[in-house]
């Protein structure tokens, strides 16, 4: 090994500190951006091979009855390439316990295969007789069932039972949710099943008609208008809702998810090797000054400018390359954990950890190109350093006064031990900047943390406190007279009851458009609490609607806008409505109307889909005979969110470490680096008879600062980072609406202090040892 | 020992210090030959190391030309400058100067690594007496044992000139002379030109021309027809 290369090696020994330290950013932000953007990859690729594989549709129709033949007929028409007609309804699923409330949605295949959403077959067989069913996975994992059992389905009133032939997964359902107001999936009580189409449509008694159609297109391109074709052409057969597949619920919770991974996978890496970079180019700087002398003597010696700069590079390409490769190696792995987090929530049986070999080279060579960049900058000066003047002392360095040296008044009282603190903060201003950005980084990032800690408590618990405050949800299938609410009272005690509309409708502004459940609610209704994003009360409107914050800024609303509602009901028009007011709302995206004026408007007069009720009675046993609805409890739904935030919160403990990390690192390698380029100074203190610790002291004076500076500076870019992630972070889940709190930011300071103590104390360590008399003596370069 | 291996012309060095021009050479000339043992003797200020640094390719006259085996080294550039250094010149300082994280032989490999001829490493250290001490680290060392090691590195490299300043000046009196016995042994030995630059006028006695500088002048330069080996000397 060449000597030089020797030295190299115990140069890193004699700095590992600052050399594991800068080592651990670039292996962090390597390490974030391998397992986010892999896992990104992961779940797009994966998604994409699942879609291909199964014929994932392109437009999804819901209308009234659909006629047999009409398939054939729609097949070369607007680009459209295939078409399958399904029937398809919720009904109870029938449990040994009488008071369990469970629904499965009905799905109507073909004996042999499906051509569009075909069916993954995970154990079973595909093909169906009479009375088999198929059961999707993710529901015959939560309640156990398996091929060979019998289940049971309630289908208009009566009871079937079925054979479970197959277990399979459904690309339409990687991410099971009942619809867009159940907003979590909850596996237990909600599932799909698979029924022979000839056999369920004869004991649904559909007449021969059908109410769902799947589209596949030839041309991605021209979905709109494919779209709009069949709008105008199903017209006819009672068409409710035509939605692409960008709007379909899954598909639209997995695109929201990649979206967010490849979001954080540009961020937080930059953030890490930023600073990173700016480290190694002040370590190298720093050590290439210490070395002057060294430097001066190898020119001597006749070594080039390129061969000297090269020893010191290598330095720093060794950070890069173990860093990329560590960093890489340890996020591809966790990519593979992160991957199979996305089992909790998504269903894809083709979702493989693959190990991106390319990705893994090119993080590397990005973080070693990175840091040999970074290195070159902290060694460009070598080529100034003069042979003969570096073997002469170096002068010192000028002393001059600092800006509060000239308040005569502040400064006459500030004790020793501090001026000397504040002109070294002056003196090495680019030094002291860092840290104080690391500082401010650290805090503001465990600002941002603690806040998204807190929110999903918060979003949760305020979305059923004081937002929607029934604890009972019952649906029934299909519109009833609003006289049916005399019926439920005559069975249960209820404290409050208030009939409801949940209906899907279009929702256009502009060129903007999505599709959700606007909700009719009884005037002054007692169940919900709305307030502007002010936190001002707002109440429902006698006509018009309000709108959550998500879908507003989803289609560009404002108050005073006339937005088109598209009616899928069948026989009913669509028309516009006034945007009254848009409200704070953490969960689900919503619109709410008047329910009279909603009926009157664009449904029948006096007709509801469901009721808000809150009582102490057992809702399912007391309307265990009312065959046609489904009951959703809060409790059910608070235990779904529990098992979301639980998986959550690890991310975050992450996120707390990662942060926590930065301001530790920095902290330390920065106040080790002081430690090694003062030890004269410092020694020349200890003769004078300072002790260790006010050296430390002196030390910790200076970090102290900067730390108060730092968290200053954080809190605001804390605040600026909960601003930037409710504004981007927000999904048709979730909107992250909530201001930050005072707690929030009392915890988000205490961690960094700790953070920061530990790393001081860390250094006393090294304090401790130095042997201050050699350093006097010491004339070795 | 005739033919001329370093020849200075008219050297001139000004350095600028705010408005006060410095002359640290004025008009420098001198010859040195193969074989030689030269000293250069003046009191600290008088400009020596300025044109050790100078006549090694370390530093550029204001004015001047310096020849190396009848080569102009003034105007060359630095890449030239520095494969001069690397390839003719071997030079031992005050303050030795060693990689204080290799040890000895690790710090005279360094210098032989990139020469084109150099001596055998083990041979060079022994010759300087560290024939047992090649393992040590610099901080384990002494100063005379430190220099040794200085000298040893310059010398691997198989230089034409060494070119050592002050090279006893952080020694005591008995290690001072050992160390300048060790550099007479290499200019014998190896037959290499040996440059001395000190303030002991003392150490003028083993030279075989003594080069005397004061105020960034040469004042007297002497050829000492009967140089005494170096543990005559006394100071």
């Amino acid at each position: 090994m060449k000597k030089l290369d020797k030295r190299l090696f115990r140069m890193i020994k004699n700095t590992k500190g600052q050399y594991i330290a800068v080592l651990a950013i670039i292996i962090t932000g390597i390490f974030v951006f391998t397992a986010v953007s892999n896992s990104s990859i992961n779940l797009s690729d994966s998604l994409d091979d699942y879609y291909m594989e199964t014929n994932f549709a392109d437009i999804f129709v819901t209308a009234s009855g659909l006629p047999d033949k009409l398939e054939n007929s729609l097949i070369g028409e607007a680009d459209i390439k295939e078409a399958e007609a399904r029937l398809v309804f919720d009904t109870p699923f029938v449990t040994d316990d009488n008071e369990e409330d469970v629904d499965v949605r009905v799905v109507s295949v073909d004996k042999h295969e499906s051509k569009i959403n075909k069916l993954f077959i995970k154990s079973g067989r595909r093909t169906l007789s009479d009375n088999d069913v198929i059961v999707i996975e993710q529901f015959a994992a939560a309640r156990n069932i398996n091929v060979g059992d019998e289940i049971v389905l309630r289908i208009n009133g009566r009871q079937y039972k079925f054979n479970v032939t197959a277990v399979a997964s459904s690309s339409e359902y990687a991410y099971m949710m009942e619809n867009e107001q159940t907003m979590l999936p909850d596996p237990e009580k909600f599932g799909v099943v698979y029924v022979e189409e000839d056999y369920i449509r004869k004991i649904y008694g559909s007449n021969g008609s059908f109410n769902e159609m799947l589209i596949t297109t030839n041309n991605d391109d021209t979905l709109d208008q494919t779209k709009e074709y069949l709008e105008d052409n199903l017209e006819k057969y009672g068409v409710r809702r035509v939605i692409k597949k960008q709007d379909q619920l899954s598909n639209s919770m997995l695109s929201q998810e990649i979206e967010g991974l490849e979001m954080m996978s540009k961020s937080v890496p930059i953030i890490f090797l930023i600073f990173a970079g700016i480290m190694l180019t002040t370590m190298l700087s720093r050590i290439v000054k210490k070395d002057r002398t060294s430097i001066g003597v190898l020119k001597a010696l006749g070594f080039k400018d390129i061969e000297i700069m090269s020893h010191y590079l290598k330095y720093a390409a060794s950070v890069g390359i173990i860093g990329g490769t560590l960093g890489s190696l340890m996020g591809t792995a966790l990519s593979g954990v992160m991957t199979n987090y996305y089992l909790v929530f998504f269903n894809i049986p083709m979702l493989t950890v693959k190990v991106y070999y390319y990705r893994i080279i090119v993080s590397v060579f990005l973080s070693l190109i990175f840091c040999v960049i970074s290195g070159f900058w902290g060694v460009r000066n070598i080529v100034k350093i003069n042979p003969a003047e570096s073997m002469k002392p170096e002068a010192p360095k000028k002393g001059k006064r600092i800006i509060i040296e000239n308040i005569k008044l502040i400064w006459n009282h500030v004790p020793f031990s501090w001026k000397i603190v504040l002109r070294n903060i002056f003196r090495e201003k680019k030094k002291f900047v860092f840290i104080g950005a690391a500082v401010a980084i650290t805090c503001g990032m465990m600002v941002m943390t603690i806040w998204m800690v807190d929110i999903i408590d918060v979003m949760f618990n305020r979305h059923y406190d004081e937002f929607m405050k029934a604890e009972y949800n019952i649906s029934f299938n299909g519109f009833q007279n609003e006289d049916i609410k005399n019926e439920i009272a005559e069975k249960i005690k209820f404290r409050n009851m208030e009939a409801r509309n949940e209906v899907p409708f279009e929702i256009e502004n502009g060129k903007k458009s999505k599709i959700v459940s606007i909700i009719g609610l009884e005037e002054n209704t007692a169940f919900y609490g709305f307030e502007d994003v002010k936190g001002n009360p707002v109440r429902l409107p006698e006509s018009g609607i309000l709108l959550s914050s998500n879908l507003a800024s989803s289609i560009d609303a404002k108050v005073g806008d006339e937005v088109l509602l598209k009616n899928f009901m069948p026989d009913h028009d669509d028309g516009y409505v006034t945007v009254k007011g848009i409200i704070k709302q953490s969960l689900g995206i919503n619109g709410y109307m008047n329910l009279d004026y909603m009926n009157e408007n664009f449904l029948d007069k006096g007709i509801a889909n469901g009721v808000y009720v809150n009582t102490d009675d057992d809702v399912a046993k007391s309307l265990n005979d009312m065959k046609t609805i489904t009951i959703m409890s809060q409790d059910d739904l608070r235990g779904a969110f529990e098992e979301f935030t639980t998986v959550t919160a690890a991310s975050m403990m992450f996120m707390v470490i990662f942060s926590g990390l930065l301001g530790f690192v920095i902290v330390y390698s920065m106040t080790l680096m002081s430690i090694n380029e003062r030890t004269l100074e410092f020694s020349s203190l200890r003769v004078m008879g300072f002790s260790k610790s006010e050296i430390f002291n002196m030390l910790v004076r200076e970090n102290m600062i900067m730390t108060v500076l730092g968290i200053a500076a954080g809190i605001p870019l804390g605040i600026w980072l909960v601003d930037y992630m409710a504004k981007t972070y927000t999904t048709d889940i979730y909107s992250m609406n909530e201001p930050i709190t005072t707690n929030n930011i009392v915890v988000s300071i205490i961690l960094t202090i700790i953070f920061i103590v530990l790393a001081q104390l860390m250094t006393y360590a090294k304090i401790h040892r130095l042997d201050f008399m050699q350093a006097l003596k010491s004339r070795i370069s | 020992m005739s033919e001329v291996v370093l020849k200075a012309e008219n050297i001139s060095k000004l350095y600028k210090m705010g408005e006060v021009t410095v002359k640290a050479l004025e008009n420098v000339s001198f010859e040195v030959k193969q074989g030689e043992f030269i000293v250069i003797l003046g009191p600290s200020g008088s400009g020596k190391s300025t044109l050790l640094n100078i006549v090694g390719g370390m530093d550029t006259p204001t004015s001047g030309d310096v020849y190396f085996n009848g080569e102009m080294i003034t105007g060359m550039s630095d890449k030239e400058l520095t494969m001069y250094r690397r390839e003719e010149i071997g030079f031992v300082f005050q303050f030795y100067n060693l990689m204080a994280t290799l040890t000895a032989k690790e710090n005279v490999e360094l210098a032989a690594e990139i020469c084109r001829d150099p001596i055998d490493i083990d041979e060079v250290l022994e010759a300087v007496g560290l024939g047992t001490r090649m393992d040590n680290f610099p901080s384990q060392m002494s100063g005379g044992e430190q220099q040794r090691v200085a000298i040893a590195r310059a010398v691997a490299k198989n230089p034409q000139i060494l070119l050592c300043d002050e090279p006893t000046g952080a020694l005591d009196f008995e290690t001072g002379i050992s160390i300048l016995k060790v550099l007479k042994e290499m200019n014998e030995k190896y037959n290499k030109t040996v440059v001395v630059i000190t303030h002991n006028a003392s150490i003028a006695q083993m030279a075989d021309k003594v080069i005397k500088m004061r105020s960034g002048k040469i004042t007297e330069v002497i050829i000492n027809d009967d140089p005494i080996p170096a543990e005559r000397i006394d100071w």
